[in-house]
């Protein structure tokens, strides 16, 4: 057998592992061990590179980011931002129709900007806009639908765990994804709002048949109690890492040090609420960086097999240009995501795909911000949305069926697609602020 | 048996605590080094370096907690089907894989062996002489312990599994 084949025999055996259920790390190593071991013919060397991977891959100072980030994800969702954001969205959007809707997209944006985990969104919002919608008369099939939606903007607003893996993956750097990812998450945020008010006016039955305008309005210095840590938080970060104050790993830190204040002086973050934080940090970040170096063994594997090259001259055969296999390549994003979770498709997918895109000088961290969305649309389609599963276990009401989820995501699917054309077509809605 | 069982998910969480500690300890030190320089111009020397060494621990140190809280990545919808559909199969698929596992974190365990014994024989370090330095012999020392300890909860989850069958027979 040749390597090409050996390689693809490998990501058929890891494909089906998966399926199966093997944990996803554990699936690529070994897909990895055994695929060296064929091509070289030496269990040793194979070992050695797995060993290698474990060793070197993560010990950068660039990795810090991840448990850094996630860590100020934490925090920020035990101290009740989340709330916070959602009060301050609906009295902003009170007088709107559906305004509780758009409220929770407008909550999302803004958390987003504080958080870099969908889970973590969808699992707050699950919690505070669905039982307050469903008080207020609109459909089951509607809250939760705007609720998976919108978690989605967790990933593409910065910081986003997603765009850290990118950037470490593809070595770009992870402030300019963050910026690149503002313009499209606002974009995405701003279509979402209008087509929650277009849906609650031309088909009411569907969004609120009840409309009930009783809003708790709340007075001007409640709302700045409310949205003015928020507003520090985001400036403190963002504008950190846009006005080159911070690389990314302290902004991170300095952000996780912020929320941690803000907590403190709010009275709102104690000790059992701090340890647990800690907890969830470690196993979210050794979760996704033990992937990371499973990743790293099956890009090594790739390489000594020359799949990706042989697929980069396969696809400069077929003359598909680069509108040809991009279009391949986000469908086959939206299809894993049917089965796979963010990280793992970005960590499987990209390797292969880098050296198809080098002949056609693609500006990687635009390319960063394509996959990001196709991923995050196939993490709302049936079979098995990951987003639209957070939501049904943290939901808790057998009412409630993953089919109602799934029926009321599949709009905001479609808008994605929409933002998902618009970024292809128009660069500059991405790279423009670079 | 089941003290066995203890006493391993004891030492994980012992590990978790300790990552947990390291991740605190991230924080404060970056943290302290922007201040520090931002404030008064005074850096604390081999930040990166230590960041470097230190999120390769954390990550080995929660791996086996990460792994005992069922938060490894894993798509577990077919399983689940299997599960309904025939749970004897769905038991020995279950630990045919978690054996799979074993042979392949042992096989990392083992050739990092070599390299933590040459890190510790030639005293190897990270950062500048006369700046900053720092041995890299713990970290690999930790990436065996947290290998080590994640094979022995591997082989937990089939114990337990074959346990819990036994005394709930389907």
């Amino acid at each position: 057998m040749t390597p090409f084949e050996i390689g693809l025999l490998a990501l058929a055996g890891m494909g089906l592992l998966v399926f199966f259920g093997l944990y996803v790390s554990i699936a690529l190593m070994l897909c990895s061990f055994f695929g060296v071991w064929a091509i070289r013919g030496s269990a040793d060397l194979a070992g050695t590179l797995l060993a290698l991977a474990a060793n070197d891959t993560l010990a950068s100072y660039h990795f810090g980011v991840v448990p850094l980030f996630v860590l100020m994800g934490f925090i920020v969702s035990e101290t009740g931002m989340g709330r916070d954001a959602y009060d301050v969205a609906n009295a902003v959007f009170r007088r709107v129709r559906g305004g509780l809707g758009v409220g929770t997209v407008g909550a999302n944006a803004v958390f987003a900007a504080i958080t870099g985990i969908s889970i973590a969104s969808a699992a707050v919002f699950t919690k505070i806009a669905i039982p307050q919608m469903l008080r207020h008369g609109y459909t089951r099939r509607f809250a939760v639908g705007v609720v998976a939606g919108s978690s989605v903007l967790g990933m593409l607003i910065p910081p986003s765990l997603l765009l850290i893996l990118y950037g470490v993956l593809t070595e770009q750097s992870i402030g300019h994804l963050f910026i690149a990812g503002v313009g499209p998450g606002l974009l995405l945020a701003l279509i979402f709002g209008l087509g929650v008010v277009a849906a609650a006016t031309l088909m009411p039955n569907r969004v609120q048949p009840q409309q009930s305008r009783e809003f708790d309005a709340i007075s001007a210095s409640d709302m700045l109690a409310k949205g003015l840590p928020i507003a520090v938080l985001i400036g403190f970060v963002l504008g950190g890492i846009y006005l080159g104050w911070f690389t990314p790993v302290e902004a991170g830190a300095m952000g996780a040090i912020g929320a941690l204040v803000i907590g403190l002086v709010k009275r709102r973050l104690s000790f059992a609420g701090f340890r647990k934080v800690l907890v969830e940090t470690g196993l979210v970040t050794a979760a996704v960086c033990f992937l990371i170096i499973a990743a790293q063994m099956y890009s090594r594997m790739l390489a000594f097999s020359g799949l990706p090259a042989g697929f980069g001259a396969l696809a400069a055969d077929a003359q598909l240009g680069l509108w040809g296999i991009l279009a391949i390549y986000v469908v086959a994003v939206i299809l894993l995501g049917m089965i796979l979770d963010s990280s793992s498709i970005m960590l499987v997918l990209v390797p292969l795909m880098l050296p198809v895109l080098q002949p056609f000088d693609v500006d990687l961290i635009w390319f960063g911000i394509v996959t990001v969305i196709a991923i995050e649309i196939g993490l709302l389609t049936p079979p098995f949305g990951i987003s639209v599963y957070v939501i049904k276990s943290t939901l808790d009401d057998p009412s409630i069926t993953l089919g109602d989820i799934f029926a009321g995501a599949a709009p905001f699917a479609l808008m994605m697609l929409v933002v998902l054309g618009l970024v292809l077509a128009f660069p500059a809605i991405a790279v423009g602020l670079l | 048996m089941k003290a066995l069982l203890r006493v391993l998910d004891g030492a994980t969480e012992a590990l978790n605590l300790l990552g947990s500690v390291l991740i605190v300890g991230l924080m404060v030190l970056i943290g302290a080094d922007v201040i520090g320089r931002g404030i008064f111009a005074s850096p604390i020397p081999g930040v990166p370096e230590m960041v470097s060494l230190s999120i390769v621990a954390i990550v080995f140190l929660q791996a086996p907690a990460a792994l005992r809280a069922g938060r490894l990545t894993r798509s577990d919808a077919i399983l689940t089907r299997i599960i309904r559909a025939n749970p004897r199969a769905a038991r020995w698929l279950e630990s045919a894989m978690d054996l799979a596992a074993i042979a392949v974190i042992a096989v990392i365990f083992n050739a990092t062996l070599p390299l933590f014994q040459r890190s510790w024989v030639r005293n190897d370090f990270v950062g500048a002489i006369g700046d900053f330095t720092a041995p890299t012999w713990p970290v690999k020392f930790v990436i065996l312990v947290g290998t080590g300890v994640l094979v022995f909860q591997f082989a937990a989850r089939i114990l337990r599994r074959h346990m819990r069958a036994q005394n709930d027979p389907v």
